[in-house]
């Protein structure tokens, strides 16, 4: 079917942009949004805790995989339905 | 009335990252004059003193590494390089010096200035041309992140102009909290659970339940489902998603894809406009948290004092207390619907006599208009927030007169 008039075709990113790897000092965003999830991980009960080392987020990826365990606490709801 | 506020049931409001307004759209003005963007002669002097020209070679990615420094006092001296600072007015000419602070190296500190042409943004650029763009759209304080995004959850950062914001016993509510107690529905959309939300010490805390994933957004858009209110936030992070799949990051936060973020732009405008009942019913407002150490060549404005006073030792920038009182560098924004007439500018410091002057304090004051009305208890600085949603009118564009977008 021919497109209409009015649509506009996106292109895909390059396959190579993805990077887990990126060190995460080189987003200061990334960086402080780790730092906010670590200072409130201090206020949890200890049993609560993720039981990360905190030096040991080092890179997008591992910023992500802390973020994740994060989420599931204070907001179960996205979790308990496979992250919707 | 006209007709399209009549017809108004949600207003969705998509932030991103760290981009200028000239950096994006200022390649514009070559298509449409009333846009105020780049002539091509604007520059700021290098380290060795040779004019670093505007240049239209902004690429996806690997440009601007490290991440241009938008704190505070980097801010500072892009605004005031060469001048006495406040309150004279902002040269806008130590971008360049700025960021050669970084990495030392004249070249690469002269590739603040890209910009893009128009063809390698099709979908922002689209969305500017088709609907509303703001020519005076300013981030809410010439720093970081958190604090201007603070200005669109609660139309105050509350005296910060950092990155650490932890709001106890806050004086105001967010615009969340405020539409849950007048019986309003809203949510904040985040992209999935690795990426989670930035407003995580106060709202994800203190109010779990206002927040949902993106692609609850999408079933909610498909199902006509969507709250009164939404606010979106993109992918922070490059990371394996739910099954398993690559997930890039899509907030343009350098040195992120810019294209993946124009994908998620898309995919945000798409989900609205496939539903007949949501399209004539909804107003998408696309925004820019900070310009992100990113060139731009309009002096941010004077604006009312916010009431809240931040000193020298938090500015970080010596003799240079701040009374909340002068915005940030400008950002893109762009106003969706098809009640909005086609190739809207909307004018702003270049038009001393019809301008009109906005920022993310814009955003809880238009939401708390449309759907809580009187409403006192709220930061001066939004009081005196311009609202946006006069800009939709009486008439409704047909469908082939508003784009579509097919992903390759």
């Amino acid at each position: 079917m021919a497109e209409p008039s009015n649509a506009i075709r996106i292109p895909k990113p390059s396959r190579s942009s993805f990077n887990m790897d990126r060190l995460l000092e080189k987003n200061s965003l990334l960086l402080n949004q780790v730092k906010h999830f670590l200072e409130l991980e201090k206020t949890f009960p200890p049993e609560k805790r993720t039981g990360t080392d905190p030096k040991s987020i080092t890179t997008e990826g591992r910023a992500a995989e802390y973020i994740r365990k994060m989420t599931d606490i204070l907001h179960p709801k996205t979790a308990k339905s496979g992250g919707r | 009335m006209p007709a399209g506020l009549d017809n108004l049931k949600h207003i969705v409001v998509l932030m991103m990252e760290n981009r200028s307004f000239d950096h994006m759209l200022g390649a514009l003005m070559k298509q449409d004059p009333r846009i105020n963007g780049l002539r091509g002669t604007e520059s700021n002097l290098d380290t060795s003193n040779e004019p670093a020209r505007v240049q239209p070679q902004a690429r996806f990615q690997g440009q601007l590494d490290p991440d241009p420094d938008h704190h505070f006092p980097a801010v500072h001296k892009q605004l005031y390089f060469g001048t006495t600072g406040p309150p004279a007015a902002p040269s806008m000419g130590g971008f360049v010096q700025s960021y050669h602070d970084q990495r030392q190296d004249v070249n690469h500190s002269r590739q603040i200035m890209f910009y893009f042409p128009p063809e390698k943004l099709p979908v922002l650029t689209t969305l500017a041309r088709s609907y509303a763009v703001f020519n005076g759209w300013f981030s809410s304080i010439p720093g970081p992140t958190l604090c201007n995004r603070a200005f669109a959850h609660y139309g105050t950062s509350f005296g910060h102009v950092d990155m650490n914001l932890f709001y106890e016993k806050t004086p105001f509510l967010s615009i969340y909290d405020r539409m849950l107690k007048a019986g309003k529905t809203t949510k904040l959309y985040y992209y999935d659970r690795a990426s989670s939300s930035l407003e995580v010490v106060n709202l994800l805390k203190n109010q779990p339940k206002i927040f949902a994933t993106y692609p609850q957004f999408l079933e909610d858009c498909k199902r006509g489902e969507l709250p009164d209110y939404s606010f979106v936030e993109p992918n922070y992070s490059d990371h394996l998603g739910e099954g398993g799949g690559e997930e890039l990051a899509s907030d343009q936060h350098p040195d992120h894809d810019v294209q993946a973020g124009e994908i998620f732009i898309a995919s945000i405008y798409n989900a609205i406009r496939q539903n007949p009942d949501l399209w004539k019913s909804t107003a998408l407002l696309i925004a820019y948290d900070e310009h992100g150490g990113i060139y731009d060549h309009v002096p941010p404005p004077a604006c009312l004092a916010d009431g809240f006073h931040a000193t020298e030792q938090q500015t970080g920038v010596p003799g240079q207390p701040f009374a909340f009182d002068r915005l940030g560098v400008r950002v893109p924004a762009i106003l969706v619907s098809p009640w909005v007439p086609k190739a809207t500018v909307v004018p702003g410091t270049e038009d001393p006599a019809n301008g009109r002057i906005f920022e993310h304090a814009s955003i809880p004051a238009t939401v708390t208009k449309q759907f809580l009305g009187t409403y006192d208890e709220r930061s001066p600085r939004e009081k005196a927030a311009l609202t946006f949603l006069d800009l939709l009118s009486d008439t409704m564009r047909p469908e082939a007169d508003c784009p579509v977008f097919n992903f390759a």
